[in-house]
């Protein structure tokens, strides 16, 4: 039962770090309408910035939000110079885009810090907590309640504030959007700044877990991309749930599934999403999967 | 006073010429049909005012040239366009649209007093606050649509076939809300209407367009009495 | 560059031209030397994959981007089956099916989700790939890579290893480019076409546009086993590492900088994918990735048709400027997607010769 546990909260702890990326690309794609596979990329690229404040000897939480900071920045630019071309174009052609930026980003990374794992310090204590006779690491409980606490902000930015509302009108609609005086070119820069926010935190948050690579979130994207077929691209919260189940239950599988194990506890999800297209072609929660054609 | 002056604006879709030269004067207060068959440029013309499409010749508004503005510049302005097909925001719920139509301005107090003017105006949308705009009927987004533009406060109001699709009984009510709207706010428009009755409820003078050029210009007491007019444009 | 394309355009003349390079394509390998050999071997390989990737995407504009999930595939398929001496014609048939087996099964349940979220299942496949690889150490020989050798030159040929090899791949190379030639342009070419523009509209003429997109996808993984089968061929040695998700996007990459929907841009893709890294690694490794990244996103500002459409705007720009008055009745310029094989080929064959001279 312990080890139970202590594996939930585990899988919860990796599962807002996917539903965090999964957050992001969801942000994208409401904004813009693209699925921007360059989040993870930009992500790492985040997380290395940190890193090079941090060298700097700027305290660690300083030096992320220096990062973060970045990061809004990195993707408004982004958005700006490179995806505002191709927006409403060719979808298919939008998607080599990111890819083309998911290459580039990893490329800087690379370039910058090379190839080899980077320490990434942690925010959270190494220590454990008993919860109800299992020991439970303080910093997988932090990281949930970290990312838990950064969605409740954001759903407050969408639902409560003017620049919410504005963000939520030009995902609707831009065109229509603009008639109001909405400026939508920038609303967009925004929209793609807080994903690339969303992203860094993710980033950081699982730096000192996995160290610092230019690869290090491309599995965690994938499972990002999973939450999201399985959530839905127009819910968010379907998104997050998907992204915290597929955490947990990869964690379950990989110790309990010995013919999966911790190797291929990635076929999860894919595993998931097979099943469930062939036995309810029409999605998993009774709609057809929106992406737009 | 001059509002809206258009001086030989041309407007083309790819190597399709659209606009061809077409004048419109509108002053302040004022209303103005655009009248003219299926492709005579009527739609073109309110989105060359708008800044949605690109435009040659001369758009003045307020004495100042408005032309090459992006749409929310123009929205800036005090020009609120309510495009053909209605165009509210789906997603959000009536309220939020109303908010976003206000989204320029500044005065909270006055802005809450406006939407319960446009409740006000449009009583069926009173129920509906909460709901979805995409749950709506065709009617009550049409309504929507209005009332949202309204909140902008604009100097000029462009109506873009307030009643495509529209059952006639529900056609006349948002027309004669408008009409409302117009004598207790006094905001210019230019309306563009296929239904003949319901253009000449609403405009002062109107114009006829014909492969982008105008034809006709008139009064409507003018342009309502003539038979041709009404066969080859209006439908009756 | 007009005199050019009125050459071409002659039957008898391009009939020579075709004739000219395969010649070319024969007599090559035994003047050039080994390494050029190899190299043009591992286009080869390459260009099937690309190929392969570029009817399921560039014709049928279903984003695919674990095209080398199928090629290491093909390849550990080709490694299984001459380890346990199965005749290579044989083997060369598994090292197709298996891979167009799994790939229909794929395709069955991905092409359901419509739109880019293929795109989000298939970028699962190398992902995926690795560690499933690494497990089945039984068939795959695990982290360590399995190897097996059958493109030794036989004794009775009198040729070098390198020599025969290339015959192989050419072989191989040729035939899937003639087929892919006459799918694309066949029936099934217009049906791919007409359900990237609008699946709607494929709809209403009675192109169901599922099955469409299954049998773009499953030629695609079929095409990469034949390129596995091709690269084992080549390099006698695969490894977990030969499906790595990079490896996936620079197959991807290399399949848009070529010229999506163009026969002759995959035998570009090919080329491009084995000479930028090489080009790269030469400077500096560490440059690979971003360079890859960096040439992607050029092209799709500058060349969205890929590196095979650069001939097309340097012409229409030569045109404009030189005789923009005199030539009004002029056709426009939106002239044939495919351009003749021989063109890329000839293109292949002038990178070789820049790349051996840096």
């Amino acid at each position: 039962m312990g080890t139970f546990i202590q594996l939930v909260v585990d899988g919860l702890s990796t599962g807002s770090i996917y539903a965090a990326l999964a957050l992001a690309i969801v942000l994208v794609n409401q904004a813009t309408g693209l699925i921007n596979f360059a989040q993870g990329g930009m992500a790492v690229l985040s997380a290395y910035t940190a890193y090079a404040f941090l060298q700097l000897g700027l305290p660690l939480i300083v030096a992320i939000l220096v990062a973060v900071v970045i990061s809004f920045l990195m993707g408004a630019v982004i958005e700006r110079l490179l995806v505002r071309r191709f927006e409403g174009g060719d979808p298919d052609t939008a998607v080599v885009v990111t890819i083309g930026l998911l290459t580039l980003v990893t490329g800087i990374s690379a370039v910058l810090w090379g190839y080899n794992n980077l320490a990434f310090p942690s925010l959270f204590p190494l220590t454990s907590v008993e919860i109800l006779g299992a020991v439970v690491s303080v910093r997988s409980l932090a990281t949930t309640v970290t990312i838990v606490a950064i969605m409740v902000v954001l759903q407050v930015l969408f639902l409560r504030t003017k620049l919410g509302l504005a963000l939520r009108a030009v995902a609707d609609n831009p065109g229509s959007a603009a008639f109001s005086g909405l400026p939508v070119g920038r609303l967009l820069m925004v929209g793609w700044g807080l994903a690339a926010v969303l992203g860094a935190i993710a980033g950081v948050l699982v730096a000192p877990q996995l160290t610092l690579t230019p690869g290090m979130l491309d599995t965690a994207l994938v499972y990002a991309l999973a939450a999201v077929i399985l959530g839905g691209l127009s819910s968010p919260i379907g998104c997050v749930v998907a992204a915290s189940a597929i955490g947990v239950l990869e964690n379950l599988v990989a110790v309990y599934v010995p013919l999966i194990g911790h190797d291929l506890k990635i076929a999860v999800p894919f595993v998931l999403i097979f099943v469930i297209l062939v036995i309810r072609p029409q999605g998993l929660f009774g709609r057809k999967v929106v992406v737009r054609v | 006073m001059t509002l809206l002056e258009l001086t030989g604006v041309t407007a083309s879709y790819g190597p399709v010429q659209v606009l061809d030269g077409v004048e419109l004067t509108v002053p302040e207060g004022g209303s103005v049909g655009i009248l003219g068959a299926n492709g005579a440029g009527k739609t073109t013309t309110l989105r060359a005012i708008s800044g949605t499409v690109r435009t040659g010749g001369r758009i003045k508004f307020e004495g100042r040239d408005i032309r090459g503005l992006r749409p929310d510049q123009v929205a800036a302005r005090g020009v609120a366009h309510v495009p053909e097909g209605r165009g509210t925001l789906g997603q959000l719920s009536v309220r939020e649209n109303l908010l976003v139509g206000a989204y320029l301005r500044k005065d909270r107090g006055a802005i809450s007093r406006d939407i319960d003017y446009c409740l006000d105006l449009f009583p069926q949308l009173q129920d509906r606050v909460g709901s979805r705009a995409a749950s709506l009927s065709g009617g009550e987004q049409q309504m929507l649509a209005v009332a949202r533009a309204f909140m902008a406060k604009p100097k000029l109001l462009l109506l873009d076939e307030a009643s495509l699709g529209l059952a006639p009984s529900t056609s006349k009510a948002v027309y004669e809300a408008i009409r409302r709207l117009r004598l207790e706010s006094g905001i210019a428009m230019v309306v563009v209407e296929q239904n003949a009755n319901l253009a000449f409820s609403l405009v002062d003078t109107a114009t006829v367009l014909e492969t982008g050029r105008n034809v006709l210009t008139g009064s409507s007491a003018e342009l309502k009495g003539m038979d041709e007019i009404r066969r080859a444009y209006l439908g009756g | 560059m007009p005199a050019m394309s009125s050459v071409l355009a002659n039957k008898s003349t391009r009939v020579i031209l075709i004739a000219v390079v395969a010649i070319a394509l024969v007599v090559a390998p035994l003047i050039l030397p080994a390494f050029t050999n190899q190299t043009l071997v591992r286009i080869g390989v390459y260009a099937v994959a690309v190929l392969g990737l570029n009817i399921v995407m560039g014709y049928t504009g279903q984003v695919n981007l674990g095209q080398i999930f199928f090629v290491g595939l093909g390849a550990y398929v080709t490694a299984y089956g001459v380890n346990h001496d199965w005749n290579i014609i044989l083997v060369f048939v598994a090292a197709c099916v298996v891979p167009g087996l799994v790939g229909l099964l794929v395709a069955l349940a991905a092409a359901r989700l419509g739109g880019l979220a293929i795109a989000m299942v298939t970028i699962a496949l190398p992902i995926v790939g690795v560690p499933l690889a690494k497990r089945l150490d039984e068939f795959t020989g695990g982290s360590q890579g399995t190897s097996a050798r059958f493109t030794d030159a036989p004794d009775w040929s009198g040729l070098y290893n390198d020599q025969w090899q290339f015959y192989i791949v050419l072989l191989v190379t040729a035939a899937a480019f003639l087929l892919g030639r006459s799918l694309v342009r066949g029936k099934y070419g217009r049906a791919f076409g007409v359900v990237r523009e609008n699946e709607a509209v494929a709809a209403s003429m009675g192109i169901s546009p599922y099955r469409t997109k299954v049998l773009a996808f499953t030629v695609a993984s079929i095409f990469g086993g034949a390129s596995g089968f091709l690269y084992l061929a080549a390099v006698q040695y695969t490894s977990p590492e030969t499906l790595s998700f990079g490896h996936s996007i620079s197959l991807v990459a290399a399949m848009v900088i070529g010229g999506a929907g163009s026969i002759a841009g995959a035998l570009i893709g090919g080329a491009y994918y084995v000479f930028v890294p090489q080009l790269t690694n030469a400077i500096d490794p560490n440059l690979t990735t971003i360079s890859q990244g960096a040439i992607l996103l050029v092209v799709l500002f500058l060349l969205p048709q890929g590196l095979v459409s650069l001939p097309r705007v340097v012409r229409r720009l030569f045109r404009r400027r030189t005789s923009r008055s005199s030539l009004p009745g002029n056709p426009p310029q939106n002239s044939p997607v495919h351009q003749p094989a021989t063109d890329a080929a000839r293109e292949g064959l002038e990178k070789t010769e820049r790349q051996d001279r840096s």
